[in-house]
């Protein structure tokens, strides 16, 4: 095929693929989906390759629905997914990790063939159960929806609808999320269909070779240029009651790249366990941002690499362990990666941001006596300072979600965000400097108690600095001005206050380094104070 | 009578401030012709060349500035203050806790593997954004009252950093404006001469950093463009112009500069939301509805989609990106708005060599003043235009209808020294990489547009506008695999002729978030009423007779706990009850997401359009038949390079062909302020509207 049609057409499938998750945005019912875009779209061919991904996503949800659609096509094997069908599951060892995030999976078809599959995933504020920090395993956790069909023929399966409705306590914003993914995988089948049509094609299967295998030859090449032999990082994290070791080894051969997290804590009895596809998917995803960025991630760029981790580790822990918090492991995958890729290409290092994601849980009763309601509320730390320039405040990573508009955030609890800006001298010092971190004060008008729940990271160890850059502060949780135990659950009464102050970034090179005039831009804004200043910078 | 009708008039003026040329048209309703007008931009004043070409336009017609019914404006002047920042210093207030607002943005990477990113820095530095006491709720209800001492207070400190505009954004403020108003009077009482803008006024939309982004851009070129605003004004009634100034918005609607200086930002791409206009109506007279408009002037080249006839419209804009072409990465402005973006640089824009040793264009543009090397004023570097002549594609002596002369020894200097030497090759070469380069970079990203709407851009006609549009559409249709090209009369003044074409009109909209089964139809009805009238009065304000304002009204409306809606249309007059709204969203989201839930339906706001009718331009260009021109005389020749080789080609006068006149490529075709090169595989008919269809031979 010529490389210039394959052009063509790979960007309009790719374009196709944002339509379409916009028209999923656009009908959903959650503010998780359509403000934090805490989902994912992708397509398929009809043999299961990743072709494309929606550009708004979350990083380890594309890099998770390949292998959902595996195990999908296990139980269902293609020829029995008809037209009309949809296939759900959350399970987290065949999912993204943890029982919040539903994956969907739905055939297309093209004169009574099968051409392509598209697949989603979106988070749902509540899975039911009794998710805590301290739940013992994943059965507290909520609902586990088994691989089966909530779609057949077209029709909703009551059976399933009612499974859900019955053990969801946001059920109706949880099945409209779901309904508007059946409206985005019409509207994916009727433009694929278009695009098939306009180009002359049967089937995706030329174009998927073409796709995938140029994307393999690209990652191919990105590792290639790198030198041969074994790098590692290590370090330790903030844990549950005591601290937890994540250790990461990258070896390069040639072309392929293998990486290993032997070394890393053995799985424990609180809810912070991640599954091998979620860390499969976040390792994947920080040598993509590192060696090939600007081609598209599929199943040809994710091939050349091998992930493993013990069986039992925090890395890739065993049913039935408590997941809900899977990201306050996984999240460390992208700086061990980085870690020991920068000592191979400092020129393209990055140092720590302040991630795990940071986000609190909220329930309590509707004002208006309709219920209660169930509010989760993103929060970005500082984003680690780039070999090219500081740090972004407040820059989603290794995630992406956007935060909430406090406009909306208020329509829907009885609560006021009282603050919402970032905090001075936070962000690592170094020539190039640390994202500044944000301080967030919440604070409770309700007449009934509202209960909170919260899984911080990076209270204890803070987001590290690289090549004598300074570390990022760390993260601060406050009530009503006292401190608060990172991972807990407390009551708010009427007037209580609540204060979260993300990790900051980490700084890159001496700070002796830093050029005079960023100095003086920072002391104008204010983000770096007087005193940090003559502390980090000698000036005064 | 159709001149009282469109409010534009006995005889009209257009006028397009672009980078570099200030287009003027002058046209009389019923007139079968029109003078036009292409000035170099004046940078320092952008009044004095409007004020030229309008001078000369009427001096050309012998008609005085008081037989004028209307002169439409449109200008990138706010654009570009917002994309060079070249705005006033600026300060914002914000509800206490929220300074950071726009420093903090939506927090999420538009490019998901870029370790780099760079996000936009906000337009107000952060030690100008203060806070004040104050809050409201949700419901709009108060629960902190306005703290005047803090206003004062922050007011002093502004006046102290010598800012020339304040922005307001206070939370929910878009339910209840009574704090961001009082704010103001506090405001204008202790900073007199300050411009003061309201999120309230500008954008009364949810959530605060799109709005406080919206308002702070809107405040920021406000004194720039009052005072722009103001001069031209004055100028237009210093030579005897009695009627109000219009100007176009970034929807392609027009309205009274005295309304239009409340809200620039709105004014942000005006010209090319004419060119626009223009394009559908070009497009219409070619009998042709689907469209895409390429338009390609001295600084930068935008596409836009028009489908069935009429322009892809978006209520999301988004101005100065970090990273051209990545949505996200630039300051989001909630204005109604036609959906084009920007594929690449203009005729002005500097070609060099990357780090790479390729041939890189852009974005640097040579402008106005200096301009090309071959404009003569000092510009060392090659442009785009300079590569053109170089090719034969210009005429160095018929250029701007011959008032200004191109030096193409300068240009083959510029590109010798820059392009040739470094690479080793002939200038030739260089300047045909560079034509290669840049279309070929602008058709790459004219398809993603359309693909990212899930469009076939081959299925679409290519309208070339601008001074360089149609000196590029062979090639770029070409990459495109577009088969079709309309290239209209006064191609490279368009914006100025769709300026003429804009229906005066304005768009009123308002929050009034309801449950559908909560719904007040009393009070519905009186809101309807007063957006309409409000609306009327501006449009009617412009000279349109009140029976000839149309007004069309619309409910935004989704189901309960959906973040966004669509838009229902509803009777202006008779809003209608629960039932049959209920029914008409059902049908509205059918048609959209292809299913209907069971949820409840809501209502978030309302808008009503009042548009005067859309000028009958079609008269001045349609009637081939009218302007009987004489047959083509023995026409010219000159070399003309397509890609292996210079090939003697004939070049014609466009206004000597007639409709039905066919051409075979190559070919060129001149009119004053553009050229049309047919390449060798393009063959050309003059269609009874004096379009040239130009149509590819693909068997070849």
């Amino acid at each position: 095929m010529d490389p210039i049609r394959i052009g063509l057409i790979w960007r309009r499938i790719e374009g196709l693929v944002d339509q379409v998750a916009e028209t999923f945005l656009r009908a959903a019912f959650s503010v998780v989906v359509r403000d934090n875009y805490d989902m994912a779209f992708s397509l398929f061919d009809a043999r299961g390759r990743l072709i494309a991904q929606s550009k708004r996503s979350i990083p380890s949800f594309t890099g998770t629905l390949p292998r959902t659609l595996e195990a999908v096509l296990a139980k269902f094997p293609a020829g029995s997914l008809a037209p009309g069908d949809v296939a759900i599951t959350n399970d987290p060892w065949i999912g993204t990790g943890h029982l919040n995030d539903i994956s969907m999976v739905h055939p297309i078809h093209r004169d009574g063939r099968l051409v392509a599959f598209a697949a989603s995933t979106a988070h749902t504020v509540d899975i039911g159960g009794a998710p805590s920090p301290t739940a013992r395993d994943r059965f507290e956790e909520g609902l586990c929806i088994p691989i089966c069909r909530i779609v057949e023929g077209g029709r909703e399966s009551r059976v399933v609808v009612d499974f859900l409705k019955e053990n969801l306590r946001m059920a109706d914003e949880t099945l409209g999320d779901i309904r508007a993914q059946f409206a985005a995988y019409a509207d994916c089948a009727a433009k694929l269909a278009a695009l098939l049509e306009d180009e002359g094609l049967e089937d995706l299967e030329a174009v998927a070779d073409e796709i995938v295998e140029r994307s393999e030859r690209s990652m191919r090449r990105a590792i290639s240029a790198l030198p041969d032999g074994t790098w590692r990082d290590a370090f330790d994290t903030d844990g549950f009651d005591r601290p937890l070791h994540i250790a990461c080894s990258v070896t390069i051969e040639g072309d392929r790249m293998d990486i290993d997290f032997a070394g890393t804590s053995p799985q424990v009895r609180w809810p912070i366990n991640c599954v091998l596809n979620y860390t499969q998917a976040y390792a994947r995803y920080a040598v993509k941002c590192l060696l090939d960025p600007e081609a598209p991630n599929n199943a040809g760029s994710l091939r050349p690499i091998g992930i493993s981790a013990p069986e039992g580790c925090l890395l890739n822990s065993t049913p039935p362990a408590p997941v809900w918090g899977r990201h306050l492991s996984g999240h460390y995958v992208p700086p061990a990666v980085i870690g020991a890729l920068s000592q191979v290409a400092p020129e393209r290092a990055v140092a720590e941001s302040g991630s795990p994601l940071w986000n609190v849980y909220f329930t309590g009763a509707r004002p208006d006596g309709s219920g209660n309601f169930v509010k989760m509320y993103f929060m970005n730390g500082g984003h680690g300072a780039r070999a090219t320039g500081d740090g972004p405040g407040c820059l989603s990573f290794p995630s992406n979600v956007s935060n909430e508009p406090a406009e909306v955030f208020e329509n829907q609890a009885p609560m006021m965000v009282v603050e919402k800006a970032f905090v001075p001298d936070t962000g690592g010092a170094g020539r190039f400097r640390g994202g500044n971190a944000q301080r967030i004060r919440f604070r409770s008008i309700s007449e009934t108690p509202i209960v909170m729940t919260i899984r911080h990271e990076r209270v204890r160890f803070p987001p590290r600095g690289l090549y004598g850059g300074r570390d990022g502060a760390p993260g601060v949780d406050l009530l009503n001005g006292e401190r608060l135990e990172p991972k807990s659950r407390t009551v708010l009464a009427r007037g209580d206050e609540v204060t979260f102050q993300t990790p900051g970034g980490g700084g890159l090179f001496p700070p002796a380094e830093r050029d005079r005039a960023a100095i003086d831009a920072d002391l104008a804004s204010s983000l770096v104070s007087d005193a940090a200043a003559e502390r980090d910078y000698g000036r005064n | 009578m159709a001149a009282t009708d469109t409010g534009h008039g006995a005889w009209s003026i257009g006028v397009d401030i672009g980078g570099t040329f200030t287009d003027v048209v002058l046209w009389r309703d019923g007139a079968a012709a029109m003078r036009r007008e292409k000035l170099l931009t004046t940078p320092d004043d952008p009044s004095r060349a409007v004020i030229e070409g309008v001078r000369r336009a009427l001096d050309r017609q012998g008609i005085a500035a008081a037989d004028l019914g209307a002169v439409v404006h449109g200008t990138t002047l706010v654009a570009n203050a917002l994309i060079e920042r070249r705005g006033v210093p600026t300060g914002l207030i914000a509800t206490r806790g929220f300074r950071d607002v726009l420093g903090l943005g939506r927090e999420w990477r538009y490019d998901l593997y870029d370790l780099d990113i760079a996000m936009p820095a906000p337009l107000v530095p952060r030690t100008l954004c203060l806070e004040v006491n104050e809050r409201l709720l949700a419901d709009g209800s108060v629960v902190t009252p306005l703290d005047e001492a803090d206003v004062v207070a922050a007011a002093r400190t502004l006046h102290t950093a010598g800012v020339a505009a304040v922005a307001v954004a206070l939370l929910h403020s878009f339910r209840n404006p009574i704090h961001e108003r009082r704010v103001a009077e506090l405001l204008a009482a202790e900073l007199p001469g300050v411009a003061i803008s309201l999120s309230s006024e500008v954008s009364p939309e949810l959530g605060e950093y799109e709005r406080t982004s919206t308002v702070a851009a809107n405040a920021y070129v406000l004194p720039v463009f009052a005072r722009y605003v103001e001069r031209l004004e004055r100028a237009l009634a210093g030579l005897g112009y009695r009627r109000d100034l219009l100007l176009v918005l970034s929807d392609g609607r027009c309205i009274r500069a005295e309304t239009a200086r409340r809200f620039p930002v709105r004014m942000v791409q005006s010209g090319p939301a004419a060119g626009a206009e223009a394009a559908r109506m070009f497009g219409d007279l070619a009998g042709t509805r689907d469209v895409l408009c390429f338009d390609m002037g001295g600084t930068t080249a935008k596409a836009c989609l028009i489908r069935d006839g009429e322009p892809e419209r978006t209520a999301r804009f988004e101005v100065a990106r970090e990273t051209r072409f990545a949505e996200g990465s630039g300051l989001p402005l909630q204005i109604p708005a036609i959906d084009m973006i920007e594929i690449g640089a203009g005729g002005g824009s500097i070609a060099g060599i990357d780090r790479r040793g390729l041939i890189r264009v852009g974005p640097q543009s040579a402008g106005a003043d200096p301009g090309p090397a071959c404009y003569g004023r000092g510009n060392p570097n090659p442009t785009v235009t300079d590569c053109d002549l170089v090719l034969g594609y210009l005429d160095p002596g018929s250029f701007l209808a011959g008032t200004m002369t191109l030096d193409r020894e300068a240009a083959e200097t510029a590109i010798r020294t820059h392009l040739a030497e470094p690479l080793g090759i002939s200038v030739i070469e260089a300047a045909w990489g560079v034509h290669e380069t840049v279309t070929a970079s602008m058709a790459q990203a004219a398809t993603i547009h359309a693909i990212e709407r899930a469009l076939d851009a081959t299925r679409f006609a290519m309208l070339p506008i601008g001074g360089a549009g149609p000196v590029h559409a062979c090639a770029m249709a070409a990459k495109m695999n577009i088969n079709r090209l309309i290239c209209p009369v006064g191609a490279g003044v368009a914006s100025a002729i769709g300026m003429l074409a804009a229906p005066v009109s304005f768009e009123v909209g308002h929050a009034a978030p309801c449950r559908l089964d909560a719904l007040d139809i009393a009070g519905v009805g009186t809101l309807l009423a007063e957006m309409r009238a409000e609306a009327e009065a501006l449009v009617a304000g412009a000279g349109i007779a009140p029976e000839a304002i149309a007004v069309r009204a619309s409910a935004m409306m989704r189901y309960v706990g959906q973040g966004y809606e669509i838009e229902v249309e509803v009777d202006p007059d008779k809003p209608g009850g629960g039932g049959r709204l209920h029914a008409a969203f059902s049908a509205a989201y059918k048609a959209r997401y292809g299913r209907a839930e069971t949820a409840a339906p809501e209502i978030l706001s309302w808008r009503v359009v009042a548009s005067g009718p859309r000028p009958g331009l079609a008269g001045a260009l349609g009637d081939g038949a009218a302007v009987e021109a004489p047959p083509p005389a023995g026409c010219a020749a000159r070399p003309v390079f397509f890609g292996d080789r210079f090939i003697d080609t004939p070049v014609h006068r466009r206004d000597q062909l007639r409709p039905g006149q066919m051409l075979q490529g190559p070919a060129v075709v001149e009119e004053d302020e553009s050229t049309l090169v047919l390449f060798p595989e393009f063959d050309l008919i003059v269609d009874c509207a004096r379009n040239l269809v130009a149509t590819r031979r693909i068997d070849r």
